[in-house]
């Protein structure tokens, strides 16, 4: 019956789309067909790439992300037949291999008849909505609260409001908090966790002496008031962004300017910029109005937030490269401000998250219309924006100066080029006029060899062809000595041709930044379907995810990129996810882990903070104490669990193994960074320094070719540091994409952050090579002969020695089993070195180094 | 090959053990919490590692695998070009055919063609399958490199030999089960959010015998008695530190790794020697030669470290990319490389080691068939070729591979592939099953997603399977 009735309607489906035989034709030979080829990929039962489903009627008439894939009876505009065709190599399928000629027949011949197929779609295609309304439920897009302060038990337990709320939990869950460290460990932590660098022994002693109830509060601020504070928060902002002193990963591209936003990031860290105004500027600085030249020159630096990431610009197809640029700084700004994954909504509204592809395209309107690369006239490559730097009187009359100086260096050069040139023109002239006396002295032994010669006439020859024989032998050893005075002054010129072009290249000093700016014709942007920039979609009115917006996105003014609004909407108060993101992520640098642990995904998939009302409270706090991240921080390191010690229980650890009720506080490694810097420091060899550029440029040696208008453009390799470098904070070293060599290796070992990645919290990883380094890396190894010359040459006591270099490596006093120990240990290693001029001096050297590689000083307890 | 049953892991483990790597029974039953232990459960093995000779820049494979008749007959004239109009090229506008600058001809048993520039591997044709439909997607070398060891290039993700490394663990506790001999970016040998254990460890090529090849292995102390003495003393001090914390996980893993590194200190250097092979496989590698030197000892090193249970190597070749003087340039490149490689191969084979070793040679990219002259004035015969990820030819042998095999098909240009497509993402996904895992089982999750080599992409190639 059944059978019957179909075999009915592909009659009447015959009558519509061809006769009973062209549907006999459909199912012998076309359906087999599509089946065997083409639906792996386009079909429900297993993949519908591209938008397309072959397995009904309806799927070849809506078509995929092309639109229709058949257009019945017209074989040119039939997708379907174009591409097993094979004629277009970026639309050619089945992509493995093409059609026998005898398929492509049977599918041309269907369509021509006008592509009959009775098949009805068994579901069609289902398009998944994503439901903003339910959206808002999840507790990360729902307002910021102000929870009521918990009381608790042990009332002499709180010193801050965030006591309370961890204290509150722990005696939920009927735990006690460990005992408190003491306070070398706490003074150690501290000063580790706010500027990198360990205290010195001055202020330990004066600390552990200071009975003042403001002893704590005195040090903190003095930390939080240090330069190093700053230059240790920068560092972890610049983990967000991908920051590189080069443009993209391809051959050495130097990003010269890329070092103002590493400086503008700590002077906003040590002048405590209220946070919402530090989003605002780093988004849309250049759209913002100024209260003074320096003013403006670092609001247009701070959008470098937007450029330093690792940006394909040698891609030779722009429309790709513009929306992978795009992809790329969307992403950057749902992972850091917002705690959103936003890169897989380019192709597709996301699975588990309620933000769709209209929320996606919304954003890239916004930078689409603030382009930040263009493509430079001559090959493939595009640059990087750059942004003159408006200048204060005084900069600018230094800056004069400085060009005037390098333009009379430049003359000096180049006279000294005109000199040598006509020096060596000279000598050239010289060796040219000897080889022709050369060429004509073989005639000598011509003369010579012939026998037809009389002798008489040769003899009357004799003193004349002597005098050439000579000119051959003097000026055959003089010509030796001119050609190699000679080559010497080619070399010479070679050398300051090279100097010349790198004085030209770098001769304008008017300060500049890669810095967005807006376009000229600021527009919403299609869809692009798929993320393919040549699959366009509908057009996207501009605006911000809608599902944690608590009101509709304002209008942009014409001519407007929309980024000001953008910066707006993520600083106002109102933003459910901007203080929380941003409280976590200093809560996770003071004690180890977040309290939501995914610190850049506060999505579905993400974890659920272990004290809500805690991350609301300091979201709040945060927000009404004018976004300022100084007060933040000093309140929590403050506070007592940050106080606590590190010690164990082993009730607490059974009912909770991963502290995350924080019974105690967390161990943590010392970032690569801090592991070089705290050696410098505690072998005294660390450089103040106050920021300027990593690269060193001013070298040529450092710099490839300089031709302005070559294939490539001009690169740079970090072969000869400044000799400074060696001895300067970390975050003063260039960034390499690619790997470190010399001073700065150690990264290369410790976990830092690849500078292509966005990254809030960085793995604590513990590998073997690890191991290797810390036994025989150079880096230990000349801190450690720093360290035992300073030691051994101030003191002579060998007890005194000790003391000394335990407080100042380890921030504490040694203990009588570690005095046992390293005195056992010099006396052990003192007769294996006899023999060696400075025996007791290595001794020291090596118990220098078995403390810098030991885990009580690459750890912070 | 006879038939395999299933292994168990214990069985598995101890069979793939081998010498120096074998591994002593409680440390199988450690594995359950070594991080180096298998993630995956493995379907059965055809290869136990893998070999990466990787060729940097993008060799021409018109000129080594793929001569095209066409072009040969148009060289120097004008070609219609196939390109978008989007895409940028620099110095090809004219799109001048440019021929295969030495005979390409048949070889072995199989016939399969390779060029005269390639003498050794010639001989070894029967051994090795061509895959001369490869396919990727970036045009440019930092993309298409990032593309060919991670899967992608638009953000930071595991590297293959990472994937491999955490799906099958490691077969010598000594040794780290990833190595990569004188690599390019450190993202090609990375392990992003997989656990830095799998991360790749950098070997330098030792050019003269005395070297290490591995960083940091040389004592700084001015005695092993007295490095000894050192480290007794950080790992009392380490200790002392663990036990006032009852326990830190971490902190235990760094006092392992230091008696690790001692071990590493003595035992390494025996592995990574190459002064101590026979004359006659130095010989055959090329050591010493004028032009082979230092991939001779690269692909030897890579042998022994293979042999000693790596369970990834990886070897970086350079100086592929041709954009002027090919017919000058490729000649030396061969030189360089082929007499290495072949070496690798024969010597795999001769130990019985390439029935079970995947060896994989490979450019990120091709080159076009038409000619690149940045100069503009540069006579044909001193042109150069593009990039050119539409199509490019690799090759693949032992570990369960067809020998003898050619397999995919470009047109008449040499530019698209025609059949026999084999994407990065398939060739991943080829490897992998060999290996015994299915690219679709190895898995990560990171920020809520779960993650894989092939992304949602790739296919087996079952076509090259044996």
């Amino acid at each position: 019956m059944k059978r019957q009735l179909l075999i009915a309607t592909f009659a009447l489906a015959g009558v519509l789309h061809g006769s009973d035989d062209d549907t006999a034709f459909f199912e012998a030979k076309v359906l087999p067909l599509l089946q065997k080829s083409c639906f792996e990929c386009h079909s429900h039962d297993k993949k519908i790439k591209g938008g397309l489903a072959l397995d009904s009627r309806s799927g070849w008439e809506q078509g995929g992300d092309n639109g229709p894939a058949v257009q019945p009876g017209d074989l040119e505009k039939s997708l379907l037949i174009k591409a097993v065709r094979y004629a277009d190599a970026d639309f050619a399928m089945p992509p493995k291999s093409k059609l026998t000629a005898d398929e492509i027949a049977i599918l041309e011949q269907w369509v021509k008849q006008g592509a009959p197929d009775p098949r009805v779609a068994a579901g069609g295609v289902k398009k998944r909505t994503i439901d903003i309304e339910e959206g808002r439920k999840f507790w990360a897009f729902q307002p910021v609260g102000n929870p009521t302060v918990p009381t608790v038990k042990d009332k002499a337990w709180p010193v801050d409001a965030v006591d309370r709320f961890v204290l509150a939990k722990l005696e939920e869950a009927s735990l006690k908090p460990v005992v408190d460290a003491d306070r070398f460990v706490w003074l150690r932590r501290v000063s580790l966790d706010l500027t990198g660098l360990p205290p010195k022994p001055d202020e330990i002693r004066a600390f552990v002496k200071d009975n003042a109830p403001d002893a704590c509060e005195k040090v903190v601020d003095r930390l939080l008031g240090s330069r190093a504070f700053g230059e240790r928060w920068a560092r972890h902002w610049q983990d967000l962004t991908g920051y590189s002193d080069m443009m993209g990963t391809s051959n050495g591209v130097f990003a010269e300017h890329a070092w103002r936003y590493r400086d503008y990031l700590i002077n906003a860290f040590n002048s405590d910029k209220p946070f919402d105004e530090f989003v605002r500027e780093q988004i849309a600085g250049d759209l913002m109005p100024a209260k003074s030249v320096k003013d403006r020159a670092e609001n247009i630096t701070a959008t470098g937030f937007l450029m330093v990431g690792d940006v394909e610009i040698v891609n030779p197809d722009k429309g790709k490269m513009e929306a992978d640029h795009i992809d790329s700084q969307i992403s950057k700004l749902g992972t850091v401000f917002m705690g959103m994954t936003m890169g897989c909504v380019r192709c597709h509204d996301h699975k588990f998250d309620p933000i769709g592809v209209e929320d996606y395209y919304g954003i890239a309107g916004m930078l689409r219309s603030s382009p930040s690369t263009h493509k430079i006239p001559f090959g493939v490559w595009s640059r990087l924006n750059t942004t003159d730097l408006p200048e204060t009187p005084e900069e600018l009359a230094i800056r004069q100066m400085q060009e005037a100086e390098h333009a009379e260096k430049i003359v000096r050069l180049k006279a000294d080029q005109t000199r040598l040139t006509a020096e060596k023109n000279t000598l050239t002239a010289e060796i040219t006029r000897i080889e022709k006396l050369e060429k004509a002295a073989p005639t000598d032994t011509a003369i010579g060899s012939a026998p037809i010669v009389p002798a008489t006439a040769g003899e009357a020859k004799g003193p004349q062809s002597a005098k050439p024989a000579d000119a051959k032998q003097d000026p055959g050893s003089d010509k030796e000595a001119i050609t190699k005075k000679r080559d010497e002054l080619t070399e010479k010129l070679k050398k300051l041709a090279a100097e010349i072009q790198h004085a030209e290249f770098f001769s304008s000093k008017v300060p500049k930044a890669f810095a967005m700016r807006d376009g000229e014709k600021p527009q919403d942007m299609p869809v692009y379907i798929r993320g393919n920039p040549y699959a366009l979609g509908p057009i996207v009115p501009r605006g911000m995810v809608r599902v944690a917006s608590w009101t509709a996105f304002p209008q942009i003014p014409e001519a407007q990129s929309g980024r000001l609004q953008l910066a707006d909407w993520l600083a106002d108060k109102r933003n459910p996810l901007t203080a929380r993101v941003a409280v976590n992520r200093i809560w996770q640098k003071l004690f180890g882990e977040g309290l939501v642990r995914s610190v850049d995904y506060f999505g579905v998939r993400g974890e659920l903070p272990s004290h809500p009302e805690l991350l609301d409270h300091l979201a709040s706090r945060f927000m009404q104490a004018g976004w300022s991240q100084k007060k933040l921080i000093r309140s929590l390191v403050l506070s007592r669990v940050y106080r606590m010690s590190t010690a164990n229980d082993s009730l607490a650890l059974k009912a909770d193994p991963d502290n995350r009720l924080l019974w105690r506080m967390n161990r943590q490694r010392l970032d690569a960074e801090i592991i070089r810097d705290a050696m410098l420091a505690v072998s005294e060899e660390l450089k103040t320094d106050s920021g300027g550029p990593a690269l060193v440029m001013e070298n040529p040696d450092n710099t490839g070719s300089l031709v302005a208008k070559g294939v490539n453009p001009p690169n740079y390799r970090h072969s000869v540091p400044r000799p400074s470098q060696e001895f300067e904070r970390t975050v003063y070293l260039p960034v390499m994409r690619g790997g470190f060599a010399g001073p700065d290796r150690v990264r290369s070992f410790f976990d830092f952050v690849d500078p292509a990645q966005i990254a809030g919290q960085r793995p604590q990883t513990v590998v073997p090579t690890q191991a290797l380094f810390l036994l025989n890396n150079d880096l230990l190894r000349k801190r450690a002969g720093a360290l035992a010359k300073n030691i051994t040459e101030k003191m002579s006591e060998r007890d005194a020695r000790l003391d000394d270099l335990w407080l100042r490596v380890l921030g504490r006093p040694i203990t009588t089993e570690e005095h046992g120990d390293a005195t056992r240990f010099l006396e052990k290693i003192e007769p294996l070195l006899k023999g060696k001029p400075t025996a007791e001096r290595l001794a020291w050297v090596e118990l220098c180094h078995s403390l810098l590689a030991s885990n009580q000083f690459i750890y912070r307890i | 090959m006879k038939a395999m049953l299933p292994l168990n892991r214990r069985q598995w483990l101890q069979r793939t053990a081998c010498g120096f790597g074998a591994l002593a029974l409680s440390d199988i039953l450690q594995a359950a919490t070594n991080p180096l232990a298998a993630q995956i459960p493995g379907m059965i093995p055809k290869a136990k590692r893998v070999i990466f000779l990787f060729m940097a820049g993008g060799p021409s494979q018109m000129d080594l695998f793929d001569p095209k008749p066409f072009i040969t007959s148009k060289h120097g004239q004008t070609i219609d070009s196939p390109l978008r109009p989007e895409l940028t090229q620099v110095g090809t506008d004219k799109y001048l055919a440019l021929g295969a600058m030495a005979p390409v001809r048949p070889r072995g048993q199989s016939g399969m063609m390779i060029s005269d520039l390639m003498p050794h591997l010639s001989s070894v044709a029967d051994d090795i399958c061509l895959l001369r439909g490869m396919n990727a997607d970036n045009p440019q070398h930092a993309g298409a490199t990032l593309q060919f060891h991670t899967g992608t290039f638009a953000e930071v993700r595991p590297s293959m030999g990472a994937w491999v490394s955490y799906g099958l663990g490691t077969e010598n506790r000594d040794l780290p089960s990833f190595v990569s001999i004188q690599p390019g970016g450190v993202r090609e040998y990375g392990s992003a959010f997989l656990p830095a254990i799998h991360q790749g460890t950098a070997l330098r090529v030792p050019l003269n015998d005395k070297t290490s090849p591995i960083e940091n292995l040389q004592n700084v102390s001015p005695s092993e008695e007295v490095q000894r003495e050192r480290i007794e003393l950080i790992q009392k001090m380490n200790r002392r530190l663990v036990g006032d914390l009852h326990g830190e996980a971490s902190m235990e893993g760094m006092i392992q790794n230091l008696e690790l590194a001692f071990r590493m200190q003595t035992t390494t250097p025996g592995i990574v020697d190459i002064s101590k092979e026979t004359e006659a496989t130095r010989k055959l590698y090329g050591v010493d030669g004028k032009d082979t030197d230092k991939n001779g000892r690269a692909c030897l090193l890579a042998r022994k470290l293979s042999e000693a249970g790596v369970r990834f190597v990886q070897v970086t070749m350079g100086g592929w990319d041709h954009h002027g003087d090919v017919r000058g340039n490729l000649p030396k490149l061969c030189a360089q490389t082929d007499q290495p490689v072949a070496a690798l191969l024969k010597d795999l084979k001769s130990r019985g080691l390439l029935e079970d070793t995947l060896v994989l040679w490979s450019g990120e990219f091709g080159r076009t068939p038409w000619s690149q002259d940045l100069s503009g004035t540069a006579p044909i015969e001193k042109h150069g070729r593009e990039h050119q990820p539409e199509s490019f030819c690799s090759w693949m042998a032992g570990g369960g591979i067809k020998g003898g095999m050619t397999f995919g098909e470009t047109d008449d240009m040499g530019y698209r592939v025609v059949s026999g497509k084999v994407h990065i993402h398939d060739l991943h996904a080829t490897m992998l099953h060999q290996l015994g895992v299915d690219h679709t089982k190895l898995t990560r999750r990171h920020l809520g997603r779960d993650f894989r080599l092939t992304d949602v992409y790739g296919e087996v190639v079952k076509e090259i399977i044996a």
